[in-house]
This record gives C-alpha cells, structure tokens and sequence, in this order.
C-alpha cells in the first residue's frame, strides 16, 4: 500500500501540480505591501492573507486532485490493470486518498513556511502591538489541511458512484459550502432572531448540522491572527471529530466501490 | 495573417477605448463604486472560509474611497461623503470579522466626527470589546464619546476605568478626571487628537485627523484668550477680533476647513465652516452639500 502511496504523489508530481504551487507560492511576495494597506493591524492582515492563500490553494487541489484522481483512473481504464494485482479495490482507493493527503500535507508545509517568512518580515517592518503566537499559526495552518482532507475524502465518496467528472467537483463545492455554513445556520436557529421560523424548518436543520461536515471546527484563524487563547479540550475533540468523520466517509466510500461494476 | 491583423485592430481599439473606461471607473459615486454591500448572513455564507479576508477587503475598499476624497480635498475639490453607505459597510466588516481593528478605527477616525454617528459607533465599540478583550484602545475610545460627546461622566470613567485595568497603570484614569474636570473638552479632544494622529499609519485618515487637531487647537487659543480677557476686564469679548486688537491673540487663528472663526451669543467659538470641508465656500454660494451639525467643536 506504501507503493502505491508512493505512486499517487509520484503522479500528482508527474502533472507538475507542484510546479503550479511554486508559482503560486510567488504571490506571496506581494503579502507585505498589500498588508501596509492595514492602519492598524499590518501584521494581522499579513496573517489573514496568508492563510486565505494557503486555505484557497488546499481547497483548489482537494477539489480537483480529490475530485478527478480515481474518476480519472476509472476512465482511463487504469483502475483495471492495478485491480489485477494483488490489491483489494478498498486498498487501492486508500492509497490514492493517502498519496493526496501526502500531497497536502506537503503544500501545506511549503506554503507554511513561506507565509511564517513573509510574516517574520512584515513583523520586522512594522512591529504589532502584541506579538505573533506562532504555535497558535502553526496550529491553524494544521487545522487547514485537516479540514481539507476530510473534503477530499468527500470527493472520494462521490467519485465512487459518480460517472461523470461534474459530481465529485461540484458536489464536493457544495459540501464545502454547506460544510462552512452550518455551525452559523445552527447557530441562528438556537438564538431568539429564529423564534419565528417553522420547527419543521428547524428540525430540519438540526439533522442536516449533525450529518454534514462542521468546518468551522477547524477554525483556529481568530486565534493564529489575533492571539486569541485556544482551547486544548476543543482541539483534541476536533481532532477526534476529524478522525472518526473521515472514517465513516471513507468506509462509505470503500463500500460503494467495492459493489461498483467495472465495465 | 488577416488574424493578425484582426488581433492588431482588437488590440488597438482596446488601447483606444481603456482610458475613457478607466476615467469613467475611477470617477463613478460612491454606491457605484463600492458597489451593493450584502448582508453579513449572506456575505459570510459565500465567503465559506474567507470571511476575515472579506472584512479585510470591505474595509480596504472603504478607506481608499475615503483617501480619494481626501485627495479630492487637497485640490479644493468637495465632494460630500457617502457616511450612511461607509457606515453599513464598515458594520458589516465587523460582523464578518469582529476582531478587525480597522474597523473600530475608522469607525472612531472618521465616522463620528462626520457622520453624527455617536451611539451607533459606541455600540460598535461595545460590541468589538467582546472579543478584542485585552485591548484597550477601544475602551479608550468609548471613553472619549461618552465624555466629549455625550458629556456622560459615569460612563466615560467606567471605561477609563477598564483602559487603567487593561494598562496597569492610573494614568488614564487620573488624566480622564483632570482634562474632563479641569481642562474642559477642547484639552481632551486636543490631547485626544494628537495621540491618534500619532499612532496613524495611513496618510488619508492621519491627514483628516490632523486637519481637526488643528481646528481644535485653533478653539483652543481662541478659549484660552477668551478666559484670560474675562478674567481681566470682567466682561466677555465681543468678537475674535477684539481679542487680537486688545493683545490677547496675536492673529486670528485658520480654520483649516476654510471657515473664519466666531464667538456666538453666549460667547462659545465657532465657525463658518461647521468644521466640515466644503461647507464655508457652500454657505457663501448658498448651496451647502452638507449637512453636518455643527456641535462638533462647539462649547
């Protein structure tokens, strides 16, 4: 299975995908310039767009590496040859899910430490009143690239009943979506600007909170931008969360193709 | 080689017609310009995870609106602000990322000083104080509103009281009691003033807030000769000039919003201009953009 991890990150290097995140990486640059826009917060903002750029290239490479790596086998007839070795069909789609997760962790850790170089110089440049709590950045940085492994594992989900290359890309955007939006909507529902709103609608709701995704969990923006103390319990029951979620989505996943018919 | 030449004459009509469309982009209103701020909900929802980024944005985009019109100001050119449209957009900044500074700043920079907006931006203030919990710049600026705006005492050393505890130090606490008590309020705003144009990084917002500090300072000298001419001849003066023709002013003070200064009926100093741009030149034309109270720097 190792190999095959192996072979998954050595093709995603094949499509010079790492290439692409290098050149990205050059925007970065521009983050301490565009930060002096900021009248009182140059350093925050510098954070805040760092992580925005590292947040938005993990999402571009969760949905189209995760959404189009085993569709992309399947229609290329690649999927058969490797399913003729001795290697379960549940082990192959692991290794692929692996080799991408490799892959994020990868750029997260690039873009990572370019962003904390960048930052360390607009801290230079302009000091902040309270310093940067960089546990607190790497931790966020962490939590990024978990939240987009379980996107991934999503797109691995609908790539396996999916004949089309449109479900896993635009499914997993809208699981994305719903996935950011939902501690919010629950939020609203539980405060009194709701008292209006039908139970029916809020019954609803409250089921749709407990099966998608809650992204929000994996958060820590507020506290690697502005200092803000983090909550170790909080943490780890997110990254129990992580775990057992991605599980079950994974298990989905391997159920649906273990049954799909290959033609 | 006729797609050459198609792509020759595409290129050359886009050149011609790119700096009429930039002219006509940069010279659009307001609205126009900023376009139509959505709902926090909403922007927030389509945000997904960039919302802080979005606030950033909002707010980027409301400070070099107002730098244009600043710019606009040092060229005689006065072009009223759009403060309800800078205000829902600067709130909604907040609501997205409310750990924002910027947005207090402005709010507290320019917002209140122009746009009358006391309660609204104290409200905004007491909202940041949530989660901006160990800052107390924003406890510092309530307190300034609520003692120069509202003249509410008790609530002004309640949050001079919080900038002490979030200092350590008694100074706030003990300077807030002399300059309310002692000095009267031009001293605060002055003193006010003069640390926030001290602290301010962009040119715009430090050139508006230099430009009140000196207004102020000009009220200041004017009160100041005003107080030593009672306590000398036991009567108010009649006018600024009289201050100077009698000595206690060497000139007259310049309004730097272009106004000429006043004593009004009880004798509190003012000025033609309301201290807003625009408005003296207005009033002579009479056709006043403004409108603007002017209680701002009155006593």
């Amino acid at each position: 299975m190792r190999q095959f991890i192996f072979i998954t990150v050595q093709g995603i290097f094949r499509d010079r995908v790492f290439k692409g995140i290098a050149i990205f990486a050059f925007i970065f640059l521009l983050i301490p310039s565009v930060s002096s826009l900021s009248m009182r917060q140059v350093v925050e903002l510098s954070l805040t767009l760092s992580l925005s750029l590292i947040s938005l290239m993990l999402l571009l490479l969760s949905l189209f590496l995760g959404g189009s790596s085993l569709w992309k086998d399947i229609e290329r007839r690649y999927t058969y040859s490797v399913l003729s070795l001795p290697i379960t069909r549940t082990k192959y789609l692991l290794s692929k899910f692996f080799g991408i997760v490799a892959c994020l962790f990868l750029t997260s850790l690039v873009l990572g430490t370019v962003s904390c170089l960048v930052v360390r110089y607009v801290a230079w440049m302009y000091p902040p009143l309270r310093p940067v709590v960089w546990p607190n950045v790497f931790l966020s940085i962490f939590f990024i690239a978990l939240k987009y492994i379980l996107l991934v594992a999503f797109a691995f989900l609908l790539s396996t009943f999916s004949t089309s290359f449109f479900l896993p890309i635009f499914g997993t955007v809208a699981i994305f979506f719903a996935g950011s939006a939902t501690q919010q909507v629950y939020d609203f529902l539980q405060s009194q600007s709701a008292f209006g709103y039908s139970p029916l609608l809020k019954k609803g709701a409250n089921a749709l909170y407990y099966v998608l995704p809650n992204f929000s969990a994996f958060d820590l923006t507020a506290n690697a931008i502005y200092g803000v103390g983090l909550s170790y319990s909080g943490l780890v029951l997110t990254l129990g969360y992580f775990i057992v979620y991605t599980a079950i989505v994974l298990t989905l996943a391997a159920i649906v193709f273990s049954r799909r018919e290959m033609q | 080689m006729r797609k050459y030449v198609l792509l020759l004459v595409l290129v050359l009509s886009y050149l011609a017609i790119i700096s009429s469309f930039t002219s006509h982009m940069k010279n659009r209103p307001f609205l126009e310009r900023m376009g139509y701020t959505p709902e926090p909900l909403v922007l927030k929802f389509f945000s997904a995870d960039q919302y802080r980024l979005s606030a950033a944005f909002l707010i980027v985009k409301v400070i070099s609106y107002y730098g244009s019109l600043v710019e606009q100001y040092q060229n005689k050119i006065y072009i009223p602000p759009e403060y309800p449209e800078m205000g829902k957009t600067i709130e909604t900044a907040v609501k997205l990322d409310p750990y924002n500074m910027d947005s207090y700043y402005f709010a507290q920079a320019i917002m209140i000083w122009g746009a009358s907006q006391v309660k609204s931006t104290n409200e905004l203030l007491e909202y940041g104080m949530q989660y901006r919990t160990w800052d107390f710049y924003l406890a510092y600026f309530a307190g300034f509103n609520y003692a120069f705006f509202l003249k509410d005492y008790a609530n002004a050393a309640k949050y001079y009281k919080r900038v002490g505890e979030l200092t350590g130090a008694d100074l706030p606490m003990n300077l807030a009691g002399r300059y309310m008590y002692e000095s009267g309020r031009t001293d605060l705003a002055v003193a006010y003033l003069s640390s926030m144009v001290k602290s301010s990084t962009n040119d715009a917002v430090k050139k508006s807030l230099q430009t009140r500090l000196d207004a102020f300072q000009g009220v200041g000298k004017i009160e100041q000769a005003c107080t030593s001419f009672l306590n000398d001849r036991h009567r108010r003066p009649r006018s600024v000039e009289e201050l100077v023709q009698k000595g206690y002013l060497e000139k007259v003070p310049v309004d730097p919003y272009g106004g000429t200064y006043y004593l009004d009926k009880q004798g509190k100093v003012r000025s033609t201009s309301k201290f807003a741009y625009g408005v003296a030149s207005a009033a002579r034309e009479r056709t006043s953009p403004f409108n603007t109270n002017d209680s701002r720097l009155s006593h």
